[in-house]
């Protein structure tokens, strides 16, 4: 008896102990990051590390605020994902839900949900430059609309796919009672399915703004000035003369706190997301 | 739930609201110029942006961008003749659009400019031309150098002094034998950064890079002899010198850790110089880049586009910004090399960078620029990295390189360039 | 008798709702077709043309599949070739094996527990482009954070991102950081799935927690566990950004990916044709990958 205690105390240690490390290693690369968006610039390169800055500074922060285009990536970011995800949410949750009641027959059913699994896995790189050139003729490039719609094309397939999981899982039974009331196709959508589905909704908008938040290829390729988002920012400290840690690591801070902060007031819905089209689908 | 819909719509709402000009009115009068983000040719610009406009009425809109967007954005517009940009900053890397490029002979006649720059840095080569015209201004310059401890030396009681690679090979052995035992190291460079030794294959290698018919090739037995070479000279850097970037390897100098270093001056003089931040204030100074090859350069130039609705305020901001007294100023402040004759020779200058400013002088006039597209740089210096880590030998990585090399065409200004430099297989 | 009925009105229904329903697709549709399809076919038409665009502004003639000949027979595609398959077969198995150990591991709802499995999924929010420059602070081997804390242990670490096996290593580790959480929250989901009584009359048969891993939940979660493999293996491969910031490759061609590859080709070198060739080459693998996902994913519907 007390030798199997033993074993589950033991047990309890090793389990702790490597949740503990598992923690340190998500943390403490987040941790150093945000040390050295506020390290002094002398203090940056040195052998070795100084991880501790003597004095914490904002000056990293400082001129990356008194810079105007770094209020624009911002803008930009929030302008590119707040319109992907309204779109994507409303576009794609109408057609899964006429996919979904349209009676379909399996086979095509199925032939349309690898059409969008297709979409969601083919490398990305293979349209940029096709999709360049289309943006190009539409005089779109370096507009955030160039942007907002490279990234629908990602989204929509997918959160339809999402929604198309959902829509499946609803019982009928209340949309046919509706019908049976006399209610018209779109109030069953709107008042009866609609509310139904609404957390799978929410996971769909909040997965949406973090893909869109966190692209860089498109984004890369046809913006120029005026529509660059903060992952270009990011990336634009990898200069020849080396690596700038300091600011970018201050810019890399103004653009994941804001989503981590994010994830952690939605986290339920988000989770739900991320799980929803690898458990089922 | 409900929380949720608040919150969401209220992103959307300020989304929204903050939405950047969407429909930019079109100025008369404005130009684009482009500048790599680096902290420092971008900074200097943006510096100059409103003593121009008020100086010329002009509007400015500077874009900056890391250095494989700017390519990359350069050229797809070039070669699709969008002309979003007048003024862009480039060097030979976009070779294959300078036929793009406005020639700007006629207003370098017309203003009589040129005359202040450093001769080799305002000739073919650093200076981009495309059928024997010009269509680039140079706006940097630096060269491939080696600085040295001059306190280190003094302890050893050697001389910093070499014409070749073998005579530098030799001080090497001395340093490591007179530091044996002590964490200094005889020499240090940035190996990590992979496409930067190739800088000093070029320096050791003196054969052609562009062969009789045009395309590309190296002389083999010179080219096997250089790399064997400098792959000898790992065993004189630091441990661990594969993995050492530009920060660590500048880092290992302003320590005190190195009695020499190979890289670009303009990386690190004001660092060097500054105590805040180095243990070798006042105690390093430039040598000669040995020979036979030659050191390469870096001289940004500025282009103006053919297909720019502005040329004439295009050049207007060129000369604003290119001129003998921005070169000492920008090199003072953001350490950008400067390539006027006048800032080596400024004898208030020469009070405080006596240790720079003759070394690199004499550097700067015997560079060479690479006649090489970047795939064709590419395809070099991924090669070298793999022989740097041992996995293949000299012959193995030319016949590698070459292979690669076989699917590229030189363009026509590159082979032009090779010409005008000497570094054509006569 | 009843069922035949509301089927029957179902139909019936349905027919009367078709316009609707197609009316709700159209504008999802519309999109797709306009911004991915057309892409698409544009890209297989570029995989036949010989298309430089630093040399020329439109294509220089149909060369059949000369294109694919030549990525092929490529020396560095093929090593790019090597280096994916090493990078994402060793990450998957890794972020695999790890995952399912932390979603047991982490598995319960006091405050506490939540609390850490809130912690263990933030690298999944954040971008990949952020990932790669903040992994290479921390492995730079003279100024980074990962070398200093292995000093304190008697560790003289790695040159991480400069020595070509070690760089492999580091692409491996910031695919495994920034996506292991993936598979804790599958895993995690795919365990709650699991009907309780089916451990408690296993634990009551006095099987240990092992072995009811291992014989309950290993073979019902088995479809799962390879869908995420499957998942996460295409996601591995196409993953370009964290290697860009992290070592752009190298050293030497030692991160050389496939995706690393196309976008070189694409949009460095603006070979159009060799780089949709190449990327059909890949889209061709993809789609068989995704084939047997899709097959996967119907086992699993039916199997719940």
């Amino acid at each position: 008896m007390s030798s199997g205690s033993f074993t589950k105390g033991i047990q309890r240690v090793l389990r702790v102990l490597a949740l503990t490390i598992a923690c340190l290693v998500v943390l403490v690369p987040l941790g150093y990051l945000l040390l050295n968006s506020v390290k002094p610039q002398s203090e940056m390169y040195t052998i070795p590390p100084i991880i501790f800055p003597s004095h914490i500074t904002w000056e990293h922060f400082e001129a990356a605020f008194n810079n105007p285009r770094t209020l624009r990536f911002l803008t930009n970011s929030l302008t590119v994902t707040g319109i992907t995800t309204a779109v994507t949410v409303v576009v794609s949750t109408m057609a899964a839900y006429g996919l979904s009641r349209m009676g379909l027959r399996a086979g095509v059913l199925s032939l349309i949900i690898f059409v969008f699994l297709f979409i969601r896995f083919y490398p990305r790189i293979t349209t940029v430059i096709p999709y360049f050139l289309v943006m190009r003729q539409l005089a779109l490039l370096d507009t955030v609309w160039a942007v907002i719609i490279g990234h629908l094309g990602i989204t929509i397939p997918f959160v339809t796919w999402l929604m198309l999981i959902v829509f499946q899982d609803l019982p009928r039974e209340v949309e046919e009672a509706a019908e049976v009331d006399g209610a018209s196709p779109l109030q069953r959508f709107g008042l009866v399915a609609l509310p139904m589905a609404a957390p799978g909704v929410a996971s769909a908008a909040i997965l949406t703004a973090f893909l869109s938040w966190n692209e860089f290829l498109i984004a890369s390729s046809v913006t120029k000035r005026q529509a660059q988002v903060l992952s270009i920012a990011v990336a634009s400290f990898v200069t020849d003369r080396g690596v700038q840690w300091g600011p970018m690591a201050a810019m890399a801070v103004i653009m994941i706190v804001p989503m981590i902060l994010f994830a952690l007031f939605v986290q339920r819905y988000l989770i739900r997301g991320i799980t929803l089209g690898a458990v089922k689908g | 739930m409900k929380r949720i819909y608040v919150f969401t719509a209220l992103c959307l709402i300020v989304s929204l609201l903050l939405s950047p000009g969407m429909a930019l009115a079109q100025e008369p009068k404005e130009i684009v110029a482009t500048y790599m983000q680096a902290g420092t040719y971008d900074k200097a610009a943006e510096e100059l942006v409103p003593a121009f406009e008020k100086a010329t009425g002009i509007k400015v809109e500077l874009i900056v961008a890391p250095w494989d967007v700017l390519n990359q954005n350069h050229i797809t517009d070039l070669t699709t003749g969008t002309g979003a940009y007048d003024v862009m900053s480039g060097e030979f890397w976009i070779a294959t659009v300078f036929e793009h490029m406005l020639p700007l002979d006629d207003y370098v006649k017309r203003d009589n400019y040129g005359g202040d720059f450093i001769e080799r840095i305002w000739s073919p080569g650093p200076s981009n031309f495309y059928d024997g015209k010009r269509i680039g201004v140079p706006y940097s310059a630096d060269a491939y150098g080696i600085w040295y401890n001059t306190e280190i030396f003094e302890q050893c009681q050697l001389k910093a002094e070499w014409e070749t690679w073998d005579d530098y090979i030799a001080v090497l052995d001395k340093l490591q034998t007179c530091l044996k035992g002590k964490d200094i190291a005889p020499m240090v460079h940035y190996f990590g950064q992979i496409e930067q030794p190739a800088a000093i294959f070029l320096g050791m290698y003196d054969g052609y890079l562009v062969d009789k018919n045009g395309n590309y090739a190296l002389d083999r037995e010179k080219a096997i002899a250089a790399l064997n070479k400098m792959q000898s000279l790992l065993k004189y850097n630091p441990e661990g010198v594969l993995g050492f970037d530009f920060n660590a390897g500048n880092a290992v100098f302003l320590a005190g850790k190195a009695a020499t270093m190979v890289g670009w001056p303009s990386f690190i003089r004001a660092n060097a110089d500054d105590p805040a931040q180095s243990q070798v204030v006042g105690k390093w100074a430039m040598a000669k880049f040995p020979g036979p090859g030659f050191p390469m350069v870096s001289a940004w130039n500025l282009f103006i586009s053919k297909y720019s609705k502005n040329p004439d305020a295009a050049w207007e901001w060129i000369k604003f910004y290119a001129n003998p007294e921005n070169g000492k100023k920008f090199m003072l402040k953001y350490g950008i090399g400067s390539p006027f004759k006048s800032t080596y020779e400024d004898p208030e200058l020469l009070k405080t960078l006596a240790h720079f400013l003759p070394g690199q002088l004499e550097n700067l006039s015997r560079v060479k620029s690479l006649p090489w597209t970047f795939a064709a740089f590419e395809a070099f210096f991924r090669n070298e990295g793999d022989f740097h880590q041992g996995k293949i030998t000299a012959e193995e990585m030319l016949d590698r390189v070459q292979a690669e090399w076989n699917e590229i065409k030189v363009p026509e200004a590159l082979i032009q360039l090779a010409d005008a430099q000497g570094l054509m297989e006569k | 008798m009843s069922t035949v009925m509301i089927t029957q009105k179902r139909r019936r229904r349905l027919r009367h709702d078709w316009p609707w329903m197609a009316a709700f697709v159209v504008p999802a549709a519309l999109l797709v077709v306009a911004v991915q399809f057309y892409p698409l076919l544009f890209s297989a038409y570029l995989s036949t043309q010989d298309w430089t665009l630093t040399s020329s502004q439109s294509s220089e003639g149909f060369v059949g599949l000369q294109n694919f000949a030549k990525v092929l027979q490529n020396d560095v595609f093929q090593r790019a070739v090597r280096n994916s398959a090493l990078i994402t077969g060793t990450a998957v198995v890794l972020e695999m094996i790890i995952g399912t150990a932390l979603a047991y591991l982490a598995a319960g709802s006091s405050r506490i527990i939540r609390a850490v499995r809130t912690l263990l999924i933030l690298p999944l929010v954040i971008a990949p482009v952020a990932a790669g420059t903040l992994w290479r602070m921390m492995l730079n081997s003279q100024m980074g954070l990962t070398n200093y804390l292995l000093s304190f242990l008697g560790i003289q670490g790695p040159d991480w991102l400069g020595n070509a096996d070690w760089a492999l290593v580091s692409v491996i580790i910031v695919d495994v950081w920034m996506t292991t959480p993936f598979v804790l929250l599958v895993v995690l989901a795919g365990v709650s799935s699991i009907p309780d009584e089916l451990h408690e009359s296993a634990a009551l048969d006095g099987a240990s927690r092992w072995k009811s891993f291992l014989y309950i939940d290993v073979p019902l979660m088995a479809p799962l566990l390879l869908l995420t493999f499957l998942f996460r293996m295409l996601e591995s491969l196409l993953s370009l950004d964290s290697i860009y910031t992290l070592t752009l490759g190298g050293p030497g061609y030692a991160t050389f990916t496939m995706t690393y590859y196309i976008y070189t080709l694409g949009l460095r070198s603006f070979n159009l044709g060799m780089a949709a060739a190449a990327s059909w080459l890949f889209m061709s693998f993809a789609t068989v990958a995704l084939l047997v996902v899709f097959w996967l994913q119907r086992r699993w519907q039916t199997a719940q």
